[in-house]
Protein backbone atom coordinates (compact mmCIF):
# COMPACT_ATOMS: atom_id res chain seq x y z
CA UNK A 1 0.00 0.00 0.00
CA UNK A 2 2.88 2.45 1.06
CA UNK A 3 4.63 1.81 -2.01
CA UNK A 4 1.41 2.22 -4.31
CA UNK A 5 0.90 5.42 -2.28
CA UNK A 6 4.39 6.42 -3.06
CA UNK A 7 3.74 5.85 -7.10
CA UNK A 8 0.07 7.69 -6.79
CA UNK A 9 2.32 10.83 -5.37
CA UNK A 10 5.45 10.50 -7.44
CA UNK A 11 3.51 10.15 -10.83
CA UNK A 12 0.04 12.07 -10.02
CA UNK A 13 0.39 14.76 -7.75
CA UNK A 14 3.92 15.67 -7.68
CA UNK A 15 5.23 14.43 -10.92
CA UNK A 16 9.04 15.17 -11.65
CA UNK A 17 9.84 18.09 -13.67
CA UNK A 18 12.57 16.58 -15.85
CA UNK A 19 15.13 19.47 -18.09
CA UNK A 20 16.30 15.75 -19.64
CA UNK A 21 13.64 14.91 -22.29
CA UNK A 22 13.81 14.68 -25.79
CA UNK A 23 12.03 16.05 -28.89
CA UNK A 24 10.53 12.60 -29.20
CA UNK A 25 8.96 12.69 -25.56
CA UNK A 26 7.16 16.22 -26.28
CA UNK A 27 3.17 16.00 -25.97
CA UNK A 28 1.01 15.73 -29.19
CA UNK A 29 0.44 19.14 -29.47
CA UNK A 30 4.02 20.12 -29.25
CA UNK A 31 4.69 17.42 -31.75
CA UNK A 32 2.68 19.02 -34.09
CA UNK A 33 3.94 22.44 -33.64
CA UNK A 34 7.81 21.02 -34.35
CA UNK A 35 6.60 19.49 -37.57
CA UNK A 36 4.79 22.76 -38.65
CA UNK A 37 7.83 24.58 -37.79
CA UNK A 38 10.02 21.93 -39.79
CA UNK A 39 7.26 22.24 -43.04
CA UNK A 40 7.91 25.75 -42.61
CA UNK A 41 11.71 24.91 -42.77
CA UNK A 42 11.12 23.10 -45.45
CA UNK A 43 9.42 26.46 -47.47
CA UNK A 44 12.51 28.46 -46.58
CA UNK A 45 15.23 26.23 -47.98
CA UNK A 46 13.54 23.35 -50.09
CA UNK A 47 15.59 20.85 -48.83
CA UNK A 48 13.83 17.98 -48.11
CA UNK A 49 16.21 16.00 -47.07
CA UNK A 50 17.49 18.70 -44.28
CA UNK A 51 13.54 18.24 -43.00
CA UNK A 52 13.45 14.74 -42.71
CA UNK A 53 16.39 14.86 -40.81
CA UNK A 54 14.33 17.19 -38.62
CA UNK A 55 11.99 15.66 -38.68
CA UNK A 56 14.17 12.08 -37.34
CA UNK A 57 14.58 14.15 -34.00
CA UNK A 58 10.99 13.34 -32.90
CA UNK A 59 12.03 9.79 -32.43
CA UNK A 60 9.62 8.50 -35.60
CA UNK A 61 10.61 5.32 -37.07
CA UNK A 62 8.95 6.18 -40.84
CA UNK A 63 9.43 10.10 -41.48
CA UNK A 64 7.04 9.95 -44.35
CA UNK A 65 4.10 7.68 -43.05
CA UNK A 66 4.35 10.39 -39.72
CA UNK A 67 4.29 13.18 -41.43
CA UNK A 68 1.03 12.09 -43.55
CA UNK A 69 -0.66 10.77 -40.98
CA UNK A 70 -0.03 14.09 -38.81
CA UNK A 71 -1.45 15.97 -41.78
CA UNK A 72 -4.20 14.06 -42.10
CA UNK A 73 -5.40 14.44 -38.14
CA UNK A 74 -4.85 17.81 -38.66
CA UNK A 75 -7.26 18.44 -41.44
CA UNK A 76 -9.37 15.82 -40.18
CA UNK A 77 -9.65 17.96 -36.54
CA UNK A 78 -8.61 21.27 -38.21
CA UNK A 79 -6.85 21.66 -35.01
CA UNK A 80 -4.39 24.20 -36.43
CA UNK A 81 -4.42 27.07 -38.83
CA UNK A 82 -4.76 26.44 -42.48
CA UNK A 83 -1.66 28.27 -43.46
CA UNK A 84 0.26 25.59 -40.88
CA UNK A 85 -1.83 22.72 -43.11
CA UNK A 86 -0.51 24.03 -46.38
CA UNK A 87 2.86 24.21 -45.04
CA UNK A 88 2.45 20.68 -44.02
CA UNK A 89 1.21 18.92 -47.26
CA UNK A 90 3.56 20.87 -49.23
CA UNK A 91 6.29 19.22 -47.06
CA UNK A 92 4.15 15.96 -47.55
CA UNK A 93 3.61 16.31 -51.14
CA UNK A 94 7.38 16.67 -51.29
CA UNK A 95 8.29 13.78 -49.58
CA UNK A 96 5.73 12.31 -51.73
CA UNK A 97 2.72 11.54 -49.05
CA UNK A 98 0.37 13.35 -50.73
CA UNK A 99 -3.19 12.34 -50.17
CA UNK A 100 -6.78 13.50 -51.57
CA UNK A 101 -7.68 15.53 -48.60
CA UNK A 102 -4.11 17.29 -48.77
CA UNK A 103 -4.21 18.42 -52.44
CA UNK A 104 -6.21 21.77 -51.89
CA UNK A 105 -3.73 22.81 -49.45
CA UNK A 106 -1.01 21.80 -51.55
CA UNK A 107 -2.52 23.75 -54.56
CA UNK A 108 -3.40 27.08 -52.73
CA UNK A 109 0.17 27.04 -51.32
CA UNK A 110 1.07 28.46 -47.75
CA UNK A 111 0.84 32.20 -49.17
CA UNK A 112 -2.30 31.87 -50.44
CA UNK A 113 -3.95 30.14 -48.01
CA UNK B 1 -11.18 -10.15 46.06
CA UNK B 2 -12.96 -12.79 44.34
CA UNK B 3 -11.69 -15.80 43.45
CA UNK B 4 -12.72 -15.76 40.47
CA UNK B 5 -10.71 -12.47 40.23
CA UNK B 6 -7.84 -13.95 40.97
CA UNK B 7 -7.23 -16.42 38.19
CA UNK B 8 -5.14 -15.54 35.23
CA UNK B 9 -6.02 -13.61 32.05
CA UNK B 10 -6.90 -16.36 29.23
CA UNK B 11 -3.56 -16.79 26.98
CA UNK B 12 -5.08 -16.46 24.34
CA UNK B 13 -6.33 -12.74 24.80
CA UNK B 14 -2.38 -12.10 25.54
CA UNK B 15 -1.00 -13.65 22.79
CA UNK B 16 -3.78 -11.43 20.75
CA UNK B 17 -2.28 -8.17 22.19
CA UNK B 18 1.05 -9.25 21.11
CA UNK B 19 0.25 -10.22 17.71
CA UNK B 20 -1.81 -6.97 17.23
CA UNK B 21 1.33 -4.54 18.41
CA UNK B 22 3.53 -6.41 16.23
CA UNK B 23 1.44 -6.29 12.85
CA UNK B 24 1.14 -2.29 13.60
CA UNK B 25 4.88 -1.36 13.75
CA UNK B 26 5.40 -3.48 10.65
CA UNK B 27 2.32 -2.62 9.25
CA UNK B 28 4.09 1.38 9.52
CA UNK B 29 7.43 0.05 8.58
CA UNK B 30 5.72 -1.33 5.49
CA UNK B 31 3.73 1.93 4.91
CA UNK B 32 7.24 4.33 5.19
CA UNK B 33 9.30 1.73 3.64
CA UNK B 34 6.89 1.03 0.57
CA UNK B 35 6.53 4.66 0.58
CA UNK B 36 9.68 5.83 -0.13
CA UNK B 37 10.05 3.15 -2.73
CA UNK B 38 7.09 4.15 -4.61
CA UNK B 39 9.05 7.88 -4.38
CA UNK B 40 12.38 6.94 -5.22
CA UNK B 41 11.18 4.79 -8.31
CA UNK B 42 9.23 7.49 -10.24
CA UNK B 43 11.93 10.06 -9.59
CA UNK B 44 14.30 7.32 -11.44
CA UNK B 45 11.68 6.43 -14.16
CA UNK B 46 10.52 9.53 -14.61
CA UNK B 47 6.88 10.42 -15.73
CA UNK B 48 4.44 7.69 -16.09
CA UNK B 49 3.59 9.06 -19.38
CA UNK B 50 6.26 9.90 -21.32
CA UNK B 51 4.77 11.21 -24.63
CA UNK B 52 3.66 14.61 -22.44
CA UNK B 53 6.68 16.66 -21.96
CA UNK B 54 7.03 20.65 -22.73
CA UNK B 55 8.89 22.53 -25.32
CA UNK B 56 11.02 24.11 -21.89
CA UNK B 57 11.72 20.38 -20.15
CA UNK B 58 13.83 19.37 -23.20
CA UNK B 59 17.06 18.57 -23.19
CA UNK B 60 19.49 21.16 -23.46
CA UNK B 61 20.62 19.50 -27.02
CA UNK B 62 17.07 18.94 -27.97
CA UNK B 63 16.18 22.61 -27.02
CA UNK B 64 18.96 24.15 -29.79
CA UNK B 65 17.25 21.97 -32.18
CA UNK B 66 13.99 23.03 -31.46
CA UNK B 67 15.16 27.03 -31.44
CA UNK B 68 16.86 26.18 -35.11
CA UNK B 69 13.23 24.94 -35.72
CA UNK B 70 11.60 28.26 -34.94
CA UNK B 71 14.12 30.06 -36.67
CA UNK B 72 13.35 28.64 -39.67
CA UNK B 73 9.55 29.24 -39.36
CA UNK B 74 10.59 33.00 -38.57
CA UNK B 75 12.99 32.73 -41.63
CA UNK B 76 9.75 31.84 -43.80
CA UNK B 77 7.07 33.65 -41.84
CA UNK B 78 8.60 36.39 -40.48
CA UNK B 79 6.79 36.78 -37.68
CA UNK B 80 8.66 37.88 -34.95
CA UNK B 81 6.10 37.90 -32.12
CA UNK B 82 5.76 34.10 -32.89
CA UNK B 83 8.81 33.46 -32.77
CA UNK B 84 9.17 34.89 -29.38
CA UNK B 85 6.16 33.18 -28.05
CA UNK B 86 8.31 29.79 -28.81
CA UNK B 87 11.47 31.22 -27.52
CA UNK B 88 9.93 32.34 -24.24
CA UNK B 89 8.04 28.81 -23.90
CA UNK B 90 11.00 27.40 -23.25
CA UNK B 91 11.87 29.32 -20.42
CA UNK B 92 14.87 30.66 -21.06
CA UNK B 93 16.86 31.60 -17.78
CA UNK B 94 17.87 35.00 -19.55
CA UNK B 95 16.92 36.68 -22.52
CA UNK B 96 15.33 34.10 -25.04
CA UNK B 97 17.05 35.83 -28.30
CA UNK B 98 20.53 35.85 -26.29
CA UNK B 99 19.63 32.02 -25.59
CA UNK B 100 18.95 31.50 -29.49
CA UNK B 101 22.50 33.35 -30.01
CA UNK B 102 23.92 30.77 -27.62
CA UNK B 103 22.25 27.79 -29.11
CA UNK B 104 23.07 28.79 -33.08
CA UNK B 105 26.92 29.50 -31.62
CA UNK B 106 26.96 25.66 -29.51
CA UNK B 107 25.08 24.03 -32.48
CA UNK B 108 27.49 25.65 -35.06
CA UNK B 109 30.58 24.66 -33.15
CA UNK B 110 29.69 21.22 -32.46
CA UNK B 111 29.66 20.69 -36.71
CA UNK B 112 25.98 21.30 -37.16
CA UNK B 113 26.80 23.50 -39.93
CA UNK B 114 28.03 20.70 -42.07
CA UNK B 115 24.83 18.69 -41.67
CA UNK B 116 21.84 18.53 -44.19
CA UNK B 117 19.85 22.17 -43.82
CA UNK B 118 22.49 23.40 -40.88
CA UNK B 119 23.49 26.42 -42.50
CA UNK B 120 20.07 27.81 -43.52
CA UNK B 121 19.10 26.64 -40.02
CA UNK B 122 22.10 28.98 -38.21
CA UNK B 123 21.70 31.52 -40.80
CA UNK B 124 17.90 32.18 -39.90
CA UNK B 125 18.81 31.97 -36.04
CA UNK B 126 21.68 34.66 -37.04
CA UNK B 127 18.78 37.09 -38.83
CA UNK B 128 16.32 36.50 -36.43
CA UNK B 129 18.80 37.52 -33.17
CA UNK B 130 20.86 40.15 -35.06
CA UNK B 131 17.81 41.94 -36.09
CA UNK B 132 16.99 42.60 -32.35
CA UNK B 133 20.45 43.62 -31.75
CA UNK B 134 22.15 40.50 -30.27
CA UNK B 135 25.13 38.66 -31.47
CA UNK B 136 26.83 35.58 -30.90
CA UNK B 137 29.89 33.08 -32.43
CA UNK B 138 27.15 31.48 -35.23
CA UNK B 139 27.62 35.00 -37.56
CA UNK B 140 31.19 34.45 -37.57
CA UNK B 141 30.81 30.09 -38.22
CA UNK B 142 29.05 30.75 -41.27
CA UNK B 143 30.98 30.80 -44.87
CA UNK B 144 29.93 33.58 -46.86
CA UNK B 145 26.48 33.80 -48.32
CA UNK B 146 28.02 33.57 -51.77
CA UNK B 147 29.63 29.50 -51.04
CA UNK B 148 26.53 28.29 -49.02
CA UNK B 149 24.92 26.54 -52.08
CA UNK B 150 27.87 24.47 -52.74
CA UNK B 151 28.77 23.60 -49.32
CA UNK B 152 25.03 22.73 -48.54
CA UNK B 153 24.71 20.69 -51.10
CA UNK B 154 27.03 18.31 -50.43
CA UNK B 155 26.52 18.37 -46.53
CA UNK B 156 23.40 16.90 -47.95
CA UNK B 157 25.10 14.46 -49.71
CA UNK B 158 26.63 13.42 -47.19
CA UNK B 159 24.31 13.10 -44.51
CA UNK B 160 25.76 13.11 -41.66
CA UNK B 161 25.85 16.09 -38.63
CA UNK B 162 28.89 15.50 -37.38
CA UNK B 163 32.06 14.98 -39.24
CA UNK B 164 35.64 15.51 -38.20
CA UNK B 165 37.21 18.89 -39.44
CA UNK B 166 39.00 18.27 -42.63
CA UNK B 167 42.48 18.63 -42.58
CA UNK B 168 44.49 22.12 -43.69
CA UNK B 169 44.71 22.37 -47.41
CA UNK B 170 48.73 23.14 -46.13
CA UNK B 171 49.95 21.07 -43.30
CA UNK B 172 51.22 23.69 -40.61
CA UNK B 173 54.49 25.22 -41.42
CA UNK B 174 56.56 23.85 -39.79
CA UNK B 175 55.69 20.39 -40.28
CA UNK B 176 56.08 21.27 -44.52
CA UNK B 177 59.78 22.28 -43.68
CA UNK B 178 60.24 19.13 -42.43
CA UNK B 179 58.13 16.85 -45.00
CA UNK B 180 59.07 15.56 -48.36
CA UNK B 181 58.20 18.27 -50.91
CA UNK B 182 55.00 16.83 -52.71
CA UNK B 183 53.34 18.14 -56.12
CA UNK B 184 51.86 20.96 -56.35
CA UNK B 185 48.76 21.54 -58.18
CA UNK B 186 49.39 23.58 -61.11
CA UNK B 187 46.32 25.72 -62.91
CA UNK B 188 46.51 24.72 -66.49
CA UNK B 189 46.49 28.11 -68.18
CA UNK B 190 47.57 31.25 -66.68
CA UNK B 191 45.52 33.22 -64.21
CA UNK B 192 44.64 36.43 -65.66
CA UNK B 193 41.27 36.82 -62.98
CA UNK B 194 41.78 39.89 -60.93
CA UNK B 195 40.25 39.82 -57.66
CA UNK B 196 39.75 42.46 -54.37
CA UNK B 197 38.98 42.01 -50.84
CA UNK B 198 35.56 41.09 -50.29
CA UNK B 199 35.36 40.39 -46.06
CA UNK B 200 37.62 39.52 -43.72
CA UNK B 201 36.19 38.17 -40.22
CA UNK B 202 37.96 36.58 -37.68
CA UNK B 203 36.71 33.44 -35.54
CA UNK B 204 37.31 31.66 -32.72
CA UNK B 205 37.13 27.68 -33.15
CA UNK B 206 39.02 24.92 -30.80
CA UNK B 207 39.15 22.90 -33.67
CA UNK B 208 40.15 24.96 -36.25
CA UNK B 209 42.94 27.62 -34.67
CA UNK B 210 45.46 29.37 -36.23
CA UNK B 211 43.63 29.03 -39.93
CA UNK B 212 42.89 31.43 -42.20
CA UNK B 213 40.03 30.39 -44.73
CA UNK B 214 39.90 31.81 -47.74
CA UNK B 215 37.05 31.75 -50.42
CA UNK B 216 37.21 33.02 -53.47
CA UNK B 217 34.27 33.68 -55.65
CA UNK B 218 33.03 35.13 -58.65
CA UNK B 219 30.44 38.14 -59.09
CA UNK B 220 27.55 35.79 -59.05
CA UNK B 221 29.32 34.38 -55.45
CA UNK B 222 30.46 30.91 -57.38
CA UNK B 223 33.09 29.19 -56.31
CA UNK B 224 35.87 29.33 -58.22
CA UNK B 225 38.69 26.42 -58.46
CA UNK B 226 42.14 26.21 -58.89
CA UNK B 227 43.34 30.19 -58.03
CA UNK B 228 46.26 30.81 -56.22
CA UNK B 229 46.67 32.62 -53.05
CA UNK B 230 49.62 34.09 -51.59
CA UNK B 231 50.67 34.16 -47.66
CA UNK B 232 53.69 36.49 -46.64
CA UNK B 233 55.21 36.43 -43.86
CA UNK B 234 58.74 38.06 -42.59
CA UNK B 235 60.78 37.06 -46.01
CA UNK B 236 58.98 34.27 -46.79
CA UNK B 237 56.00 33.62 -48.74
CA UNK B 238 53.98 30.43 -49.59
CA UNK B 239 51.05 29.70 -52.20
CA UNK B 240 47.97 27.64 -51.78
CA UNK B 241 44.87 26.88 -54.30
CA UNK B 242 41.40 27.07 -54.02
CA UNK B 243 38.91 23.87 -54.67
CA UNK B 244 41.60 21.74 -53.62
CA UNK B 245 39.28 20.47 -50.84
CA UNK B 246 36.03 19.19 -52.36
CA UNK B 247 34.48 18.84 -49.29
CA UNK B 248 34.48 22.38 -48.25
CA UNK B 249 33.48 23.67 -52.20
CA UNK B 250 35.11 24.95 -55.61
CA UNK B 251 35.68 28.24 -53.50
CA UNK B 252 37.38 27.43 -50.55
CA UNK B 253 41.11 26.95 -49.52
CA UNK B 254 43.31 27.32 -46.29
CA UNK B 255 46.52 27.80 -44.62
CA UNK B 256 47.93 26.81 -41.31
CA UNK B 257 49.27 29.78 -39.56
CA UNK B 258 52.19 29.87 -36.71
CA UNK B 259 51.79 31.29 -33.66
CA UNK B 260 53.19 34.62 -32.96
CA UNK B 261 54.06 35.37 -36.63
CA UNK B 262 52.43 38.08 -39.00
CA UNK B 263 50.82 36.91 -42.40
CA UNK B 264 49.89 39.08 -45.13
CA UNK B 265 47.32 37.93 -47.95
CA UNK B 266 46.15 38.46 -51.34
CA UNK B 267 45.52 37.13 -54.48
CA UNK B 268 48.74 35.34 -56.44
CA UNK B 269 47.18 37.01 -59.62
CA UNK B 270 48.07 40.50 -58.23
CA UNK B 271 45.15 41.70 -55.97
CA UNK B 272 46.79 43.91 -52.86
CA UNK B 273 47.75 41.90 -49.98
CA UNK B 274 44.93 42.67 -46.95
CA UNK B 275 45.65 46.48 -45.52
CA UNK B 276 46.37 44.50 -41.90
CA UNK B 277 48.20 41.58 -41.57
CA UNK B 278 46.89 38.42 -39.66
CA UNK B 279 48.44 36.48 -37.02
CA UNK B 280 47.26 33.79 -34.30
CA UNK B 281 46.38 35.68 -31.36
CA UNK B 282 44.89 33.87 -28.29
CA UNK B 283 41.16 33.51 -28.36
CA UNK B 284 38.39 32.54 -25.66
CA UNK B 285 35.35 29.90 -26.88
CA UNK B 286 33.35 27.41 -24.79
CA UNK B 287 35.38 28.65 -21.77
CA UNK B 288 39.17 27.38 -23.21
CA UNK B 289 41.48 29.34 -24.60
CA UNK B 290 42.85 28.68 -28.44
CA UNK B 291 44.27 30.60 -31.11
CA UNK B 292 42.43 33.19 -33.26
CA UNK B 293 41.32 32.36 -36.96
CA UNK B 294 40.46 34.21 -40.33
CA UNK B 295 37.75 34.00 -42.88
CA UNK B 296 38.95 36.02 -46.01
CA UNK B 297 36.52 36.26 -49.58
CA UNK B 298 38.07 37.34 -52.34
CA UNK B 299 35.53 38.26 -55.17
CA UNK B 300 36.45 38.80 -58.82
CA UNK B 301 36.38 42.04 -59.91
Amino acid sequence: MGALVGLYLGWAQFPVESRNRSLSSLARLHRDEYSVMVAAGYAADRDAFAAIQRLERLGVADVSSHLRETTERIIATSSRDIRDIALLAQLADALGQATDAMQPFINAGPERA
Amino acid sequence: MRPADRRPQPAKTALRRADGYLSSWLFAFGLIAGLIFGIAFTRAHGPWRRGNAEPWQLHPHDRQHYMMAVALEYAHRGDLGRALDKLIALRPLGDPLSQLAEAACALGSRGYLGSAGGIPAIRSAVELYAAQGRAGCAEQLLPPLATEAPAAAQATRAGTEIRPTPLPTKPPLQAARLATPTPRYRPALPDQRSFELLSLRSFCDLRRPALIEVYVVDYLGRGIPGQRIRARWGDEEDIFVSGLKTERGDAYADFQMDEGIDYAISMASGADALGATLSAGPCYTENRQTLKSYRVTFVER
